[in-house]
């Protein structure tokens, strides 16, 4: 129960560290001294305060959202264990049900976006909806392979598996990682699928389905974005203490420095992509993280001839 | 002897739809439907307390000779499906043809009723026949009797067209059927369900095999044989929409099972058909699926669903197939039970849906999404039920249509895991994700657009929420998602019996695998639940100290705005476009505005996309034989003295041939 516990709470550090970190990153490279490291904490804390003001177009469901929004990525969040840390909860099959609470998630939120009736949320929805289909299959594969492997079909078997893998696989499960963080960047909506910071309403795709929030459920928004970053963050850092045989001690800091670092310095570096390439942008993620798949079933029927 | 009293029963029943007065012809049909959904009910329930397969009556036909009417496990799962779905649809039916009485003549609304009870017995026959003669002949009343009922609006061009392609496509899967049975008789000397085994031992399995499965499938909706769902769905009454969506392309699959049930012991036979099952259902699954999402009218849109579901049905099938050929039993046993539980499960939801698009089509009287928007204000009930039937649709939890997935994802994921079969297992995973996604942007668009926002027409305004009849007709279906969802550990007691009578397997891996995997996920359900509305809770109780106002939504600076700048069914899909367009081939009406226009002037625009395999079977031939008429109208100059040339021409050239000695 104890090792239960510890595993949430470091959970919850990563999650509430990631956005700090992206943060500090982008301020440094642009040579600002930036934001204090918690500053959206309290940012967050600020507007669970506030008021709402609500559409009068819209019906309960805007209303009620949020709440399965934040409470379906509350329930993923307790799948998953740091290393071989034992999470919360854990059951054979976990994995596809995880999948499929994000997106429960992703449903609300969209429903919620068309329920404004407004022409840009309709247009995030819209995108979003394509973008969380697409990107599906790649959650799936990175998932297949890490079962391949690992020989279990739930995350707390996966990453406790203590294993001699051969150098081979390693470089096939940092390939997992890789897809996982790329995943992060297209469901947290950023650079360079999405930016948050744009100025203009009809290039965002996630922060615009959010414009008629205010006050509490923006509040449950954004924390369940930190939520989301903190489970793909994790996972891929899982997928690299596994391939180096590492503990709990490693992958936390690894989740936080290597989702917060890749996050800031790609937004730093590049640009984001012209909306009509972000299908074949996904696509892309999609038959890689396919071909790694494949390639990691060929090297373990090498293996066991 | 009894079958002239059974007859004369039937008569009887009949002449009572056609003398009872208008306005109680329903309850005389719900009357018999339900004495007939009780018997196959306790039937059912018989079948399943003892386990053993029950004989109903026996007889010999002149074609096949013996035959049976009996009801094994498989059969009683399907009884119980037909029964529950058909009661929800007679009593939903009631409201929805209320709106014709005055319209209609009343012995068409006789011949309705009569045709609905039809199909509803001829469904239940088919399914607990033994084969040949006497399950060509329910199988054929269920046609002719669908038909009927798609023809209920029969003044409308485009619903005579579309019963009439109904009826062409089924008889074109029929005429398979009877050409399947046939040789099946040939060989074995019965044409029941149980040679078909002997068949596949003595004989080429695959030329039979593959007559019977385009037979069943056009019935199924199997790609490319799925053309006519969506062109009759759209015709079609709701009430009957649900009932052929939910029950009668199950009676395919119910073919399906039964072809593979036959090859049990041949591993090398139940591989390669597995395979092709595998095959099939991941292509329905996608082509049905990426033409859902394209769709903007609600029927069509869930008659394409259709197809989906049918194809995530095979997949599991063949997955169970292909595991089972492996010898991993427990590949087997999640395949199937994913594969029937998704069966029974697509009943309900997919009837729950029809119904409400029955709701809105009554009160609206068109089925294009782009002129409604905001009925969620206006039909709060039926929101909030087909709310239902889209979560349950998109396989989320904590609803059933996730239940049944979840374990075609299992059985996938174990052969990844365990080694067996990993490529067909991840193909199925591949594929299955991506249905998965892509069924949430069909219905994210199709709730999204329908039930909220702004109305796009006036009509919208004018709707008000249906009677409570047809309410509690949907009711039944939502409960049952909602109990399948909340407690899958009872539901798939009978399901694990059922997938244990067909693979003849022990269902201890069942038990001992999913029982415990199913009662965690119910658990997480129920925190899931709890989190929310603790989460709710606790939103109240924050926004409780802080002012929360009411206001226009946020037009980002812009105010002058119009409800027809709302994300349509159309631009909702439109980066799917790209992907979909090898399938499908638009048809546009009207001229859309120019990009130069600065000031445009009114337009019309009307895109439909339609289906490739559509013009690619309908068409090819009905071009061919406009080619062919066109030279043969050559010969029709219309004087006689070119006609008396023929005539000569036609009998020198018998005369010639006899005497050549060819004729």
């Amino acid at each position: 129960m104890l090792v239960k516990l510890l595993n949430t709470l470091l959970m919850i550090v990563v999650a509430l560290s990631i956005t700090g970190v992206i943060n500090r990153t982008r301020a440094v490279l642009a040579g600002r001294r930036g934001i204090r490291f918690f500053q959206h904490i309290y940012n967050a804390r600020l507007l669970l305060r506030k008021g709402s003001v609500y559409s009068t177009t819209t019906t309960a469901l805007f209303r009620i959202a949020p709440t399965v929004y934040l409470g379906a990525a509350i329930v993923a969040f307790l799948f998953i264990p740091v290393a071989d840390l034992e999470p919360l909860l854990s059951f054979h099959g976990d994995i596809i049900f995880v999948a499929y609470l994000l997106a429960l998630a992703r449903v609300a939120i969209i429903l919620a976006a068309m329920d404004t009736g407004s022409s840009f949320e309709g247009m995030g929805a819209a995108r979003e909806a394509l973008y969380g289909a697409l990107v599906e299959p790649a959650l799936m594969m990175a998932m297949a392979t890490l079962a391949l492997f690992c020989g279990y079909s739930s995350f707390a078997d996966i990453f406790s598996t203590a294993q001699e893998l051969n150098m081979n696989l390693t470089i096939v499960l940092l390939l997992v990682a890789y897809v996982f963080i790329i995943i992060m960047f297209i469901e947290a909506g950023r650079v360079p699928v999405d930016d948050p910071k744009t100025h203009l309403e009809l290039t965002m795709i996630h922060e615009v389905m959010c414009l008629d929030y205010s006050g509490v459920d923006m509040a449950f928004i954004h924390i369940a974005g930190w939520l989301k970053n903190a489970i793909f963050a994790t996972i891929a850092a899982n997928a690299v203490a596994v391939a180096f045989s590492f503990h709990w001690w490693f992958a936390v800091p690894l989740a936080i420095l290597g989702a917060g670092l890749s996050v800031g310095i790609v937004e730093s570096l590049r640009a984001r992509n012209k909306l009509s390439r972000n299908v074949t942008y996904i696509l892309t993620i999609v038959a890689m993280s396919a071909l790694v798949l494949l390639t990691g079933f060929l090297l373990i029927q090498n293996i066991e001839i | 002897m009894m079958y002239l009293y059974s007859l004369l029963a039937a008569v009887l029943l009949i002449v009572a739809i056609f003398i009872t007065p208008v306005k109680h012809k329903v309850w005389v049909a719900t009357g018999i439907i339900a004495a007939a959904a009780m018997a196959a009910f306790g039937i059912a329930l018989t079948v399943f307390s003892r386990g053993t397969e029950m004989t109903i009556a026996e007889f010999s036909t002149p074609i096949f000779g013996a035959e049976h009417f009996s009801v094994d496990m498989l059969s009683s799962l399907f009884l119980v499906i037909i029964s529950i779905a058909s009661l929800a649809t007679v009593l939903y039916s009631r409201g929805y043809v209320a709106g014709y009485l005055k319209t209609l003549s009343p012995a068409h609304i006789s011949l309705h009723y009569t045709a609905l009870v039809l199909l509803v017995v001829s469904m239940m026959l088919v399914v607990t026949s033994s084969g040949g003669f006497s399950f060509l002949f329910t199988w054929e009343l269920m046609t002719i009797a669908s038909f009927i009922l798609i023809l209920f609006e029969a003044k409308r061009q485009d619903v005579r067209r579309a019963a009439l392609n109904y009826l062409v496509m089924m008889h074109i899967g029929f005429m398979f059927l009877v050409v399947g049975f046939v040789l099946l008789s040939n060989v074995t000397g019965s044409a029941n369900f149980e040679a078909i085994e002997q068949y596949f031992k003595i004989a080429n399995p695959l030329p039979l095999f593959v007559i019977l499965f385009i037979g069943f499938g056009m019935k199924a909706g199997v790609f490319p044989m799925h053309i006519w769902l969506p062109e009759a769905h759209p015709a079609a009454p709701s009430h009957v929409s649900a009932i052929m969506s939910g029950v009668m392309i199950k009676t395919g699959v119910y073919g399906i099972i039964r072809l593979l049930q036959s090859i049990d012991h041949n591993t090398e036979l139940l591989y390669t058909i597995g395979l092709i099952v595998l095959l099939s259902g991941i292509v329905t699954g996608l082509w049905g699926v990426i033409l859902a999402a394209m769709q903007n009218d609600i029927k069509r849109l869930l008659a394409y669903s259709s197809i989906e579901n049918v194809g995530v049905i095979l997949i599991g099938l063949g997955i169970a197939a292909v595991g089972h050929a492996a010898g991993s039993s427990l590949i087997g046993m999640c395949g199937i039970c994913g594969a029937l539980l998704h069966t029974v499960n697509h009943s309900l939801f997919k009837t729950l849906l029809f119904f409400s698009a029955g709701n809105i089509y009554s009160k609206l009287h068109t089925t294009a999404m782009n002129q409604m928007g905001g009925i969620a204000k206006h039909m709060p009930v039926t929101a909030i039920l087909m709310l239902l039937g889209t979560v349950a649709i998109c396989a989320l939890p904590p609803l059933n249509g996730f239940i049944s997935e979840v374990l075609i994802y299992i059985g996938m994921f174990n052969g990844v895991s365990d080694g067996h079969e990993v490529l067909y297992s991840v193909a199925g995973i591949f594929s299955l994700s991506l249905i998965g996604g892509i069924v949430v942007l069909a219905f994210t668009k199709l709730y999204g657009v329908v039930f909220l926002g702004s109305p796009r027409s006036t009509h919208v305004a004018e709707s008000s929420e249906v009677d409570n009849l047809r309410i509690g007709a949907m009711a039944i279906p939502a409960v049952l998602i909602l109990f399948i969802g909340l407690f899958p550990q009872f539901a798939i007691h009978p399901i694990s019996l059922v997938a244990e009578a067909i693979t003849g397997a022990d269902n201890y891996i069942a038990l001992e695998h999913f029982i415990p995997t199913l009662q965690t996920i119910s658990a997480i359900c129920w925190v899931l639940l709890a989190v929310v509305i603790l989460l709710y809770l606790l939103k109240r109780h924050l926004q409780g100290k802080s002012k929360v106002t009411e206001g226009p939504t946020w037009g980002c600076g812009f105010t002058a705005v119009n409800t027809k700048m709302q994300y349509t069914g159309e631009s909702f899909a439109e980066g799917l476009e790209s992907i979909g367009k090898p399938l499908m081939k638009d048809t546009v009406d009207g001229r859309a505005v120019d990009k130069g226009e600065i000031f445009p002037s009114p337009h019309q625009y009307n895109i439909r996309h339609k289906d490739k395999v559509d013009s690619l079977l309908g068409q090819w031939w009905v071009q061919m034989m406009h080619r062919i008429n066109k030279f043969v109208m050559r010969l029709r100059t219309g004087r006689v003295n070119n006609y008396v040339t023929f005539a000569l021409v036609f009998l020198v050239a018998v005369l010639i041939l006899t005497l050549v000695g060819i004729l």
